[in-house]
């Protein structure tokens, strides 16, 4: 009985501390130093600058956001063909081009499943390539 | 044979303009003004390794029109997390004339900072053959985020095999949105100016 005990524990231990530190919500981001910084599931650290996350975040309520990371997005008219491209995309309620970073944000609806083969394929019709996809909020 | 030559570089300079493939769906206007000619050219870019446009020209000098259909393939694309590279085969025929046509072989690297590209073409019409070559680079002075007005400060030079001159000149780039207007000077050449809508 008192194994039994102790194993519960340890097993309702092990999920109290899952879903506080194991998840990849946005309210356990923290920033330092300019850019956002969170460990994520996977074990992959998500980079962000952390100014333009928190304006990207304003106005968007029970959203998850897709941050893809880009190859080859060196000018404007890359940028303008990803944000053309995505706000046609009904799924999408807000989009930011990062050319510095090279680094896109997509605000979905909790309501919506991510579909990242479709993220994928979008970046390559603007002839650019993904090299990661991390979704945030979920 | 100096003014056919500098007329035929106006003819075919749009292509050497910027990407001449957008992204799947898109559209570009771009139109050309200089001393000799000026023009309009549409394309559409239906998959992301071609584009297929229209092209019309109107000459100055004679007042002669000059429709002409172009397509453009990218054979080769390289994108890293700071620049991307480009290599196309272009081509284009006169809708009433098919003896005016053209090929090339064009290539660009780009990063935010720093320009270069290279066009070797090849272009005929009534009674002439032109083989041309040119080469841009450019620096960006300063480096705009998405929406920013972006300015590039360039350098062109072009050599053909019909007066066998080099020609070098200084180009302004300046571009904002899906717009973009390019600047060149050359004391030959004069004043040309390209204007370029993405959409």
């Amino acid at each position: 009985m008192k194994n039994l005990f102790l194993l519960g524990l340890l097993v309702s231990s092990s999920v109290i501390y899952a879903e506080h530190h194991g998840q990849h919500g946005m309210e356990n981001m923290h920033s330092h130093e300019g850019h956002l910084h969170n460990e994520m599931i996977n074990g992959k650290t998500l980079k962000v600058d952390a100014q333009r996350f928190d304006k990207f975040m304003v106005d968007i309520d029970n959203h998850v956001v897709a941050v893809v990371s880009v190859q080859g997005m060196v000018c404007d008219f890359c940028a303008r063909g990803i944000e053309k491209t995505f706000g046609k995309d009904k799924r999408v309620s807000k989009i930011d081009v990062d050319l510095a970073s090279g680094k896109v944000l997509l605000a979905f609806s909790m309501a919506v499943d991510v579909d990242e083969a479709d993220i994928t394929q979008k970046i390559l019709n603007n002839g650019l390539n993904t090299t990661d996809i991390q979704v945030v909020g979920k | 044979m100096n003014i056919l030559t500098i007329l035929l570089c106006l003819l075919w300079s749009s292509a050497s303009l910027a990407r001449p493939i957008s992204y799947v769906d898109g559209h570009t206007l771009m139109a050309n003004s200089g001393p000799m000619a000026d023009s309009i050219y549409w394309h559409y870019t239906p998959n992301i390794n071609y584009s297929v446009g229209l092209d019309y020209q109107r000459d100055k000098v004679s007042n002669e029109r000059f429709p002409s259909a172009r397509f453009t393939y990218l054979i080769n694309r390289k994108n890293t997390d700071q620049s991307q590279r480009n290599l196309y085969f272009k081509a284009g025929v006169g809708l009433n004339n098919i003896n005016n046509h053209f090929y090339s072989l064009a290539g660009d690297w780009e990063t935010r900072r720093l320009f270069s590209s290279f066009s070797a073409e090849k272009s005929s019409g009534i009674g002439y053959d032109m083989f041309q070559q040119s080469i841009k680079v450019g620096v960006a002075p300063y480096l705009g985020d998405y929406g920013d007005l972006h300015t590039w400060l360039m350098v062109e030079t072009k050599k053909n095999d019909l007066d066998n001159e080099r020609i070098t000149y200084p180009v302004l780039r300046l571009f904002k949105g899906g717009a973009l207007i390019e600047m060149s000077y050359h004391k030959k050449t004069k004043w040309d100016v390209h204007l370029m809508y993405r959409f």
